[in-house]
């Protein structure tokens, strides 16, 4: 049997603003339910690879919070194991602070495991994808890398500044460049490898030599430009959500309230696994008026809603009108309250009689624990 | 804790009164409340109490029940000093034979009882809903030096007489029992809620295994025994919310009484002390469509909701297509009320389905269930 060991890199990530402030992109709420790196996770858990390293940039807290023991995503726990890996050093010199390096510094661990293959996934590319063919198309090819990749036609307002491949006659990638919008059709990296486990360390040691600066990704561009990486191009047709920016992460939360797009993320047979909160179930009020929207567990729902994403244990009060907006954990909606347009992070509170309005284009952004 | 205590939950009755709902299930595990099952509520109670070693006896349907309570993780008893133990009756050295009774199912388990050497055996039932912290009740058991202490609740007089009541003195001491009196001599009804010192009970079952004439139960024969011989019978009097859930009617009561947050019951307390915990699943978030509408209900996460739904519980999975009514109905997991269908007061067991424009028991005052396919 191929042994395949997994990383979530959650290094290397795109800004989400405030959102990404204080926590790492894939800790950030998702759907009132899940953290962006359940979607990683769980392509992992149900690929059957059972031993997944999270690889840390910053805020271990609010990863450890999340995934905690790991058992979420593991099927066997003394043969598998989900760990994160950080590196305590590189703290203060953030520019230094490459997925490669967090992954030099904790060698020794990564050194000892038995594996074939490695795959790295990251959190912001949200998928339901099946790593097995992959793999296998990846053996089929004596490649010693390959990249899973996306055929698009709207490059030029999607993926920007992701990478963009050229694929050749025999489906290796001959070249990697930055998509800057110029082009409609376009091959995207979505930012998931495979590599043989000794091409992998090859390009770690390498790094060294080329620059301390240089990321897995960049690294991967550079051994393509100069021709010392054989790296096979796999195509995924399925449903992307991509969450590159602030904007990004609004409008495709407030897209997958349409069933067409949900279905597609949201497999059977492919559960999106996150942890427990021990949350009630959903409680509605005599007065409760909901449509179109998510609510998660836990909340007291007391008003109107609409069009919208409640997280878990919010408390919408009577007299509300909650529209089009995306409301994190444990927040309050006061009675009387209007909300229109507001991206609220966790602990806000909303009180009486207030208005609270962003434009369609421009949400309204309320950082954690306000009052207002 | 100062003092050694295990938990025993009797959890292996039929529930033959909750008709099909336990065909393939044993009433424990029927769900309740849209995501937990009966048996989270005296789990999760021991669990806050600190009492961290529970016995769970099961014999009717013990293979659904026992998968779901397995190591007890879900309720965090499976740290370095708990456990959960599946106790199903066996077949041992002397015999191979089924629980007689109660009492007869903690006397088949006297071995694992003296391995755990407790002071205390808290005896509890598998299929009421309430939330409590037991450590009151055990303290009581303690400073009255009593050899039991049963737990009560003060019922209406009218009803008295469907209970099993305890007469006590002024110190709430029992001075007597009647199992289902014609004239009932208190309003104290025993919840079947039981803290005994474990070397006094221990005798008595041994004594109990031998009686021929014996039912083996504890409210039939051990404590009036106890009571005969002058033992110290305390009264503990429960205050909140308690349900027997034995039947159609109370379990659709209980479900409504969250559903209509009376808050006798309350799930929603910030309060982390007394918090029920229940298995998750792994599902999207409940989804309300754009012509749906849910009020006074309770809804678990996989829920989707495009019909219209008022006064009910609506367990993951469960799809209440377009056009569809549902009014006081508990709809348990994976069921699914097609398009136009119209349903009142029921009970709809896990994954039924209820055809396209099926109207069912409209303006009746009865509850009725709508059968299903297999439980899971």
């Amino acid at each position: 049997m191929k042994r395949v060991i997994g990383i979530c890199n959650l290094h290397d990530g795109p800004d989400l603003g405030p959102l990404t402030e204080n926590r790492p992109l894939g800790a950030v709420t998702f759907l009132g339910r899940y953290g962006l790196m359940d979607f990683a996770l769980s392509n992992l858990s149900n690929s059957g690879i059972d031993r997944i390293s999270v690889l840390v940039e910053k805020n271990v807290r609010a990863v450890r919070t999340h995934v905690r023991e790991g058992q979420t995503w593991i099927n066997n726990t003394k043969t598998g194991y989900l760990r994160l890996f950080f590196n305590e050093k590189s703290i203060g010199t953030p520019r230094f602070n490459t997925d490669i390096s967090n992954l030099l510094t904790n060698r020794s661990y990564f050194e000892d495991e038995t594996a074939d293959y490695v795959l790295i996934t990251n959190p912001f590319m949200l998928t339901s994808c099946d790593f097995r063919p992959f793999i296998d198309a990846h053996i089929a090819s004596g490649a010693e890398a390959s990249i899973i990749y996306k055929h698009t036609t709207k490059a030029d307002t999607q993926y920007l500044n992701c990478g963009m491949i050229e694929v050749g006659k025999t489906g290796f990638v001959n070249k990697i460049i930055n998509n800057s919008g110029m082009k409609k059709i376009a091959d995207i990296s979505l930012g998931t490898f495979v590599f043989n486990r000794d091409a992998f360390e090859k390009i770690l040691r390498l790094s060294r030599d080329v620059s301390l600066l240089y990321g897995i990704r960049k690294m991967v561009r550079y051994c393509i430009d100069e021709k010392m990486l054989s790296l096979f191009a796999w195509e995924f047709s399925g449903f992307v959500a991509p969450i590159l920016s602030l904007s990004d992460y609004v409008n495709q939360s407030l897209k997958l309230l349409d069933y067409s797009s949900r279905s597609q993320l949201f497999l059977d047979n492919w559960p999106v696994y996150t942890v427990t909160h021990n949350t009630p179930p959903a409680l509605y009020g005599p007065n409760a008026d909901v449509k179109n929207s998510f609510i998660a567990n836990g909340c007291i729902i007391k008003g109107k809603v609409r069009n919208s994403i409640i997280s878990r244990d919010v408390v919408i009060e009577e007299d509300t009108h909650i529209d089009n907006s995306i409301i994190f954990t444990k927040s309050v909606v006061g009675k009387g309250t209007k909300v229109n347009n507001v991206l609220a992070d966790k602990y806000v509170r909303m009180f009486e009689c207030h208005e609270v309005s962003g434009e369609p284009d421009c949400f309204l952004f309320i950082e954690q624990g306000a009052h207002i | 804790m100062p003092y050694k205590i295990v938990a025993m939950i009797l959890a292996g009755g039929k529930g033959t009164r909750l008709e099909s709902l336990t065909r393939k299930v044993a009433k424990p595990a029927v769900s309740f409340a849209a995501k937990y099952r009966i048996i989270d509520f005296p789990l999760s109670n021991c669990a806050n109490s600190g009492i961290n070693k529970v016995g769970v006896l099961m014999q009717y349907e013990a293979v659904a029940l026992d998968s779901y309570v397995g190591n007890g993780e879900k309720w965090g008893l499976n740290g370095v000093h708990s456990f959960t133990a599946t106790l199903t009756p066996r077949q041992t050295e002397d015999s191979a034979k089924w629980y007689k009774g109660t009492a007869d199912a903690i006397t088949q388990n006297i071995d694992f009882l003296d391995a755990q050497n407790p002071d205390y055996v808290l005896i509890l039932s598998g299929d009421h809903i309430y939330k409590t912290l037991y450590n009151e009740m055990v303290d009581l058991h303690i400073s009255t030096g009593a050899d039991a202490t049963i737990s009560v609740i003060e019922v209406d007089p009218g009803e008295a007489s469907r209970f099993g009541i305890m007469a006590v003195d002024k110190n709430d001491r029992i001075v007597e029992f009647q199992e289902k009196p014609k004239v009932p001599k208190s309003n104290l009804a025993s919840m079947g809620i039981y803290v005994f010192t474990w070397k006094t009970l221990r005798s008595y079952l041994k004594e109990d295994e031998k009686s021929e004439t014996s039912d083996h139960d504890f409210g039939k024969d051990i404590i009036p025994t106890m009571l005969g011989d002058g033992k110290k019978l305390q009264a503990y009097r429960f205050q909140g919310y308690w349900k027997d859930v034995g039947t159609l009617a109370s379990l659709h009561q209980a479900n409504m009484d969250i559903a209509l947050d009376n808050r006798e019951l309350n799930l929603f307390d910030d309060d982390d002390t007394t918090k029920i915990y229940s298995e998750d699943t792994h599902s999207v978030p409940q989804y309300v469509g754009t012509k749906g509408s849910i009020k006074r209900s309770i809804a678990n996460q996989g829920a989707i909701i495009l019909g219209s739904v008022d006064s009910c519980v609506i367990s993951n999975e469960v799809i209440i297509e377009e056009g569809a009514v549902c009014t006081r109905c508990v709809i348990m997991a994976g069921a699914r009320i097609k398009k136009g269908a119209k349903v009142h007061n029921a009970i709809v067991a896990p994954e039924a389905i209820v055809g396209e424009n099926q109207e069912i028991n409209l303006g009746k005052a009865d509850v009725i269930l709508v059968s299903g396919g297999s439980y899971k």
